[in-house]
């Protein structure tokens, strides 16, 4: 009788029993300072990157005037003079406007500097456009026309380029006589949604996967104890680093492989430029990637500071890297932050050779800055490797 | 390498203290062990045994002190010394989500042994250690005395001069417990010096030579005969028992 009021008692819902689970795992976790500094810093870090990169709209886009209008006077009546500076207005009206960062050149030298992406878009207003305005005002079936050349691989920095050229002919009177001759670069390149954004998932889910892969495999040796044991052995850490990074090499690979497979094959993400140059990039990027894994393992004691690392990564990458925002438009105090983002050079490159057709030329500088991350990452990590038990 | 060091191990004032807390986990100690001694250095949990391991293992480096492993020094020539040393940690410390067969061939190529000497040797262990025929089960499936065979096989497939078992023959019964004893008595006989740790007392009556540990301090050192008779006592545990003065001893 006794005996079963007990059993019936200890099957009910202990609040106790409860309070002692929650006390017990919080208790776990204030051991575990580096935990709690990741849970703390973590959002922090990520709300205030994303909260900047996400808080104004495109803008700073570096665009180049060439403004050859000379302007037009006429003179209607004896002692009367109208005067049309079209040209300045609209050069004056992009100056003013922040979606875009006005520059002046020539714009046949210049096109070549939108296939390159130094511009995004080249624009030039014609020696005879403000004559052709004063001439359609007068009744005249002409057209005042603006040429431009732009990059249309980002159809939100095409929008707001487009939209900020219409501001400008806002100042001008006649707002309707206007037409756009706009070329694509890149081969006249029309991309859809999907092509545009393939290739920076591609950078993400590769930069994500390969840390996590990377620091949780890594760590491991940490926790099986069997780390102590090679310490003991001929194994020197250079060779161990190397066997690691090779491993991972490898374990990668297959991981780009899928990615790119899906992209490629089930989604028919464009690749206009070479698909040989394409795996090599997605190979050495995620070689950059283990080596930052491995040196940044020596600072994991545990796979669950491994698995917060490569989020505590990843995701500002995602906000610095252009994928969000073009890094033109951050504050610019991030912008110079944005630009050590493995990242963001990983996105121009998958977007270099997806959708503007690049190859290793082209591309020259942006694969020279990521080997350069992936050789600072092995020398860091070798810099810190630990090759016996520090204590 | 010296063949002519006299002794396998040999430590000078042996200091260290942790970084973390500034614990003092070996307090001037001096240890000299002959080639083909069986050794077992015995003390309570946190006495510093695993410290004193790990130091003349070479992968923790002593506050200060000198350490000389087979003529060489440690840390110095740890790299070189580590060829001629076996070390199977207090933890079973293999790779549970590999085979028996796997470990034992990593850690045997890890010495650079040629594939026809690492075959043999391994074909040899295994049936020593009576694992030939979980060979190719993963270690995760094992049960714990199996493991810790595991873990042994790794430090001995290299032909090691001097080896170290860290705890290897706690926690596991009595048959296989006599069983290791015989087989460190066979591997004494080729020439092998074993250093062993224990909390367990009459493991050690086993050994050559006894030094019992407390507080990082070598305090007795002795054949298990000598200890007992200098102590009037019948075991070793009576001997550790009085000079612990009856005092809980859990550093």
């Amino acid at each position: 009788m006794n005996n079963n009021k007990q059993q019936r008692r200890s099957s009910r819902f202990s609040f106790s029993r409860t309070y002692m689970v929650a006390r017990r795992i919080l208790q776990q976790i204030r051991r575990d300072r580096r935990t709690l500094g990741m849970m703390l810093m973590m959002p922090t870090i990520i709300m205030l990157i994303f909260g900047f990169s996400l808080s104004g709209e495109v803008k700073n886009i570096p665009i180049l005037v060439d403004n050859q209008d000379t302007g037009y006077t006429a003179h209607p009546a004896p002692n009367v003079e109208i005067s049309i500076t079209a040209g300045s207005k609209i050069a004056a009206a992009l100056q003013n406007d922040s979606r875009v960062k006005y520059n002046t050149g020539s714009f046949d030298k210049n096109r070549a500097s939108v296939d390159n992406g130094t511009y995004f878009a080249v624009i030039k207003i014609p020696a005879n456009f403000s004559e052709t305005i004063f001439q359609r005002q007068r009744g005249q079936n002409k057209t005042a026309e603006i040429q431009i050349y732009i990059d249309a691989t980002k159809p939100a920095i095409r929008a707001s380029i487009q939209g900020a050229l219409q501001s400008a002919l806002q100042s001008i009177q006649g707002g309707s006589a206007f037409k756009f001759n706009e070329e694509l670069a890149f081969g006249g390149a029309q991309y859809t949604g999907l092509d545009v954004g393939i290739p920076s998932v591609i950078g993400f889910v590769l930069t994500f996967l390969v840390l996590l892969i990377s620091l949780i495999t890594i760590t491991r040796e940490t926790i099986s104890g069997t780390l102590q044991r090679l310490y003991a052995t001929p194994l020197t850490a250079l060779e161990r680093l190397v066997g690691y990074a090779v491993a991972l090499l490898l374990l990668s690979m297959m991981l780009a492989g899928v990615i790119l497979g899906i992209g490629i094959l089930v989604f028919g993400a464009a690749v206009k430029g070479n698909l040989a140059v394409l795996i090599f990039a997605a190979v050495l990027y995620a070689l950059t990637h283990v080596l930052i894994a491995v040196f940044l393992s020596n600072f994991a004691k545990n796979e669950l500071q491994a698995v917060q690392m490569a989020p505590l990564i990843a995701l500002p990458s995602l906000a610095l890297s252009g994928m969000l925002v073009p890094v033109n438009s951050l504050p610019e105090f991030v912008q110079p932050i944005a630009r050590l983002v493995p990242l963001y050079y990983g996105n121009r490159v998958f977007e270099g050779i997806m959708l503007k057709g690049y190859g290793l030329l082209e591309l020259a500088p942006e694969f020279l800055v990521i080997g350069v991350i992936a050789f600072l990452s092995l020398i860091l990590a070798l810099a810190t490797v630990k090759d016996r038990i520090n204590a | 390498m010296s063949q002519a060091a006299e002794w396998a191990v040999e430590a000078l004032d042996l200091v260290k203290v942790y970084k973390e807390g500034n614990i003092l986990a070996v307090d001037r100690l001096n240890l000299k062990i002959g080639r083909g001694e069986i050794y077992a250095l015995i003390g309570a949990n946190g006495s510093g045994k695993t410290t004193c391991i790990n130091i003349l293992t070479g992968i923790l480096a002593p506050t200060t002190g000198v350490v000389k492993v087979l003529g060489m020094e440690m840390p110095r020539d740890r790299k070189t010394i580590s060829k001629y040393v076996g070390v199977a940690p207090q933890e079973y410390s293999v790779y549970h989500d590999l085979t028996v067969e796997q470990n034992v061939r990593f850690f045997g190529r890890l010495y650079g042994m040629s594939n026809n000497e690492l075959e043999r040797r391994m074909e040899e262990l295994l049936q020593i250690l009576r694992l030939d025929e979980r060979r190719r089960s993963v270690v995760a499936n094992l049960s714990g005395g199996m493991r810790r065979r595991v873990s042994i096989a790794c430090a001995l497939i290299h032909n090691p001069q001097l080896v170290f078992f860290d705890e290897a023959t706690v926690g596991i019964d009595p048959v296989l417990r006599a069983f290791f004893w015989e087989y460190f008595r066979s591997l004494k006989k080729q020439g092998l010096t074993i250093i062993l740790t224990s909390h367990v007392m009459d493991e050690a009556e086993k050994a050559d030579r006894i030094g019992l540990i407390r507080a990082g301090k070598l305090i007795e050192e002795g054949t298990p005969k000598q200890l007992k008779h200098k102590h009037g006592a019948d075991t070793i545990e009576e001997v550790f028992i009085k000079l612990s003065e009856g005092k809980i001893v859990d550093e």
